[in-house]
């Protein structure tokens, strides 16, 4: 393909999510949308009308067949994403997959199989690593700012009367509600690819549970560790905080917060002087860094860069330029298996503990704990 | 013999008044809520001696089995259910989804009446003079897209019951209410302005505000269910004497109730729409476009609205005044945005 030439976008799945990926993608100059397509017709013809694209579908092969795009977005359920990935590039197009890529990572596998064994790109909405703060916060790691990286934390709030909570909430038969991982599996990718983006072992240990709240029927909360041998990593998932994504990285010399909402970075380095005036050293430090957070975002408003889903724009642009120019795609295939295997075990070892937990709440006995606890007086 | 009805959006704002009302005709209800809905304060506005008339079952409106189980024996069916806020796809997902599958099961079910609740807000008022009066031969918006989700959804979803009434002969009778008032909701709209986080601009003030009092719209769609021989009509919903933005933002001052405001006057509302609809194509969103001179002119262009064919021919008219009706609404709570 012509470098020059625009990149000829098809999407599939005009729900929620497919909003963004089409305000994202029209606000690259070298792209266009060819076509929508969605089983439900009115879906698909609100999606064409109101992002201007001008053909809608309910039949995917008719619009690969009729539009000739070069690459499909896939923002279906996950339950469908393996299947129509295969099926989209076997119709000759390179793929775009929401997240959670897949159900399981033995069907990530069989995806990256196809893609490798056809010459076709795929990559994954792990958008977030391409937020302007998230690459501010890598460019200071890579300077040395934080010395090397020993723990990483990550927190969604996710209220569940918020917009999206409420959806799967108020539904009993919402699609979310059937992933193996329920409705972790829908949203706990961006806080976990933000820890395993700094984390060098592949597959580390877990510790950790989820629960549930007593007036929903399927887990609401999760709290997760990590454990390699010199990093760990914590993830926390509630619905009882308000909408938050934050991140933060303790490295041997400092700390980076970064709260992706505010778009704010927060540099907590050592502190130098001895004492009480350490104190007025890391509080002058901390209105320094509050200085620079209020310039920045005042400078990104001023030339019009603050939108919510920034980074989506920066990853469609480096896939498609990766399409073209025929170089790997900015999240790589081994990375996309590495998180999807990695929910796999998460989702399994939760399983595990709140099953046994079950077990044992069962099993246990107030007055024999008593009994064996209480030490007998001769 | 009583007649069944079928009532979708029982457990809503106004589901739980028509209730009520329909239980003083002739008529045994049927109400398809969701598992998830609140039923708890269900049966509260219903007396006891008449709650073995109204049956409630579980299903979903997108369920074709669910749908036609909740169809047999019904002769009429009140389709209140629509979602009222969310992203356009949740819209669409939640109100003009399911009403095609509600309306194509019932075009082909001995139903003899359908009575779509749409909304006041589907018409397109471009080509409607200032001050001119708006009524059911007033043309529907060309251009939903460009107008705001809510009312780009009930456009697509009264569409598409016309698209089924030509195909496939549903019994139709279209009701498009004004704005929806009463005890437990805001008198403020964004009719009178909107808001910024615990601001609120007011767009105007003098244009009078297309209000309904819940219980006259209630009272009003009874009739649209039960009147003879007005299939394919559509009917207009709104008070008479009929409250303006100032008005409202005075009444709730004088009772106490705060409410921090900036003033937009009237000939500024449509350049500031265009300048703001400027910035966010300009900023390729930073502002979302919520805002634009097409959108303005539906919501705040001075209009005078009619309820003459409701009251001609459904013999209707609006039992509590809209005096009454604010000073009910108010008495009830404070206003939501105010609090």
């Amino acid at each position: 393909m012509a470098v020059s030439s625009k990149i000829r976008v098809a999407l599939l799945g005009c729900g929620q999510i497919a909003d963004a990926h089409l305000s994202q993608i029209q606000r690259i100059r070298t792209a266009e949308v060819v076509g929508v397509c969605d089983v439900h017709p009115d879906l698909a013809w609100q999606a064409a009308v109101r992002f201007q694209v001008p053909q809608s579908f309910t039949c995917m092969e008719k619009m690969i067949v009729r539009t000739r795009p070069d690459v499909v977005h896939l923002t279906t359920p996950a339950q469908t994403h393996a299947a129509l990935a295969i099926e989209i590039m076997e119709l000759g197009c390179h793929v775009f997959v929401e997240k959670p890529f897949t159900l399981t990572g033995a069907e990530a596998q069989s995806v990256a199989e196809v893609a490798r064994k056809m010459n076709k790109q795929v990559c994954v909405g792990h958008d977030q690593l391409f937020d302007p703060a998230w690459l501010t916060c890598k460019r200071w790691i890579h300077q040395g700012r934080i010395g090397d990286v020993r723990h990483i934390e990550s927190i969604l709030g996710y209220p569940i009367d918020g917009k999206f909570g409420n959806l799967v909430a108020g539904n009993p038969t919402h699609w979310v509600r059937k992933l193996p991982g329920g409705l972790f599996q829908n949203t706990i990718s961006h806080p976990l690819y933000r820890i395993t983006d700094l984390l060098i072992e592949q597959q580390p240990q877990l510790a950790g549970s989820w629960r549930t709240r007593p007036e929903f029927d399927f887990p609401t909360e999760m709290n997760l560790a990590l454990q390699g041998r010199t990093q760990t990593g914590n993830l926390t998932f509630s619905t009882f905080l308000p909408p938050q994504r934050i991140t933060r990285v303790y490295g041997t010399q400092g700390m980076i917060d970064i709260d992706f909402d505010g778009q704010i970075i927060r540099l907590n380095s050592q502190i130098k002087l001895p004492g009480a005036f350490g104190k007025l050293e890391a509080a002058s430090r901390r209105f320094a860094n509050s200085c620079w957070n209020l310039k920045q975002n005042f400078l990104q408003f001023s030339r019009s860069e603050i939108h919510y889903f920034a980074g989506m724009k920066t990853l469609f642009t480096k896939f498609y330029q990766s399409i073209q120019e025929g170089t790997p795609p900015p999240v790589p295939l081994e990375e996309i298996e590495r998180v999807t295997f990695l929910m796999d075990r998460i989702f399994d070892h939760c399983r595990l503990v709140a099953h046994q937990s079950e077990a044992l709440q069962q099993s246990f006995s107030p007055s024999l704990r008593i009994q064996s606890e209480v030490p007998v007086c001769l | 013999m009583p007649v069944t009805v079928l009532v979708t959006g029982a457990t809503g704002f106004l589901g739980n008044r028509l209730l009520p009302q329909l239980l003083q005709e002739d008529v045994r209800i049927r109400c398809l809520v969701r598992s998830t809905s609140q039923t708890s304060r269900f049966h509260e506005g219903i007396p006891e001696e008449l709650r073995s008339r109204v049956e409630l079952i579980n299903g979903d409106l997108s369920n074709c089995h669910d749908v036609d189980h909740a169809l047999e024996g019904v002769e009429v069916v009140y389709h209140l259910a629509a979602a009222l806020s969310g992203s356009c796809s949740t819209m669409f997902l939640n109100t003009v989804i399911p009403s095609r599958t509600l309306m194509e099961a019932a075009a082909i079910s001995p139903v003899k009446r359908f009575v779509l609740i749409s909304s006041l807000g589907v018409y397109g008022t471009k080509t409607t003079r200032r001050w001119g009066t708006l009524d059911e031969t007033t043309p529907v918006d060309p251009h939903p897209e460009q107008r705001d989700i809510y009312s780009f959804s009930k456009i697509r979803q009264e569409s598409v019951a016309w698209e089924v009434r030509d195909q496939l002969g549903l019994p139709l009778v279209v009701v498009r209410p004004g704005v929806i008032y009463g005890p437990g909701r805001s008198l403020v709209t964004s009719r009178v302005g909107l808001s910024l986080g615990p601001l609120l601009i007011r767009m105007g003030g003098g244009q009078p505000l297309p209000y309904t009092y819940v219980d006259n719209c209630a009272a009003a769609i009874v009739r649209a269910g039960l009147t003879p021989n007005i299939e394919g009509e559509i009917f207009n919903v709104v008070d008479d004497n009929l409250p303006t933005g100032r008005n409202i933002v005075r009444l709730l001052r004088k009772n106490g109730i705060p409410l921090r405001s900036i003033w937009i006057p009237r000939g500024l509302i449509g350049p500031l729409s265009s300048l703001y609809a400027w910035y966010s194509r300009w900023s390729e969103g930073q502002l979302p476009a919520v805002l634009s001179r097409y959108k303005s002119d539906a919501i705040w262009k001075p209009l005078r609205y009619s309820n003459l064919k409701a009251r001609q021919k459904l013999h209707w008219s609006p039992i509590i005044s809209t005096e009454e009706g604010l000073k009910r609404t108010i008495a009830a709570q404070p206003d939501v945005f105010a609090s």
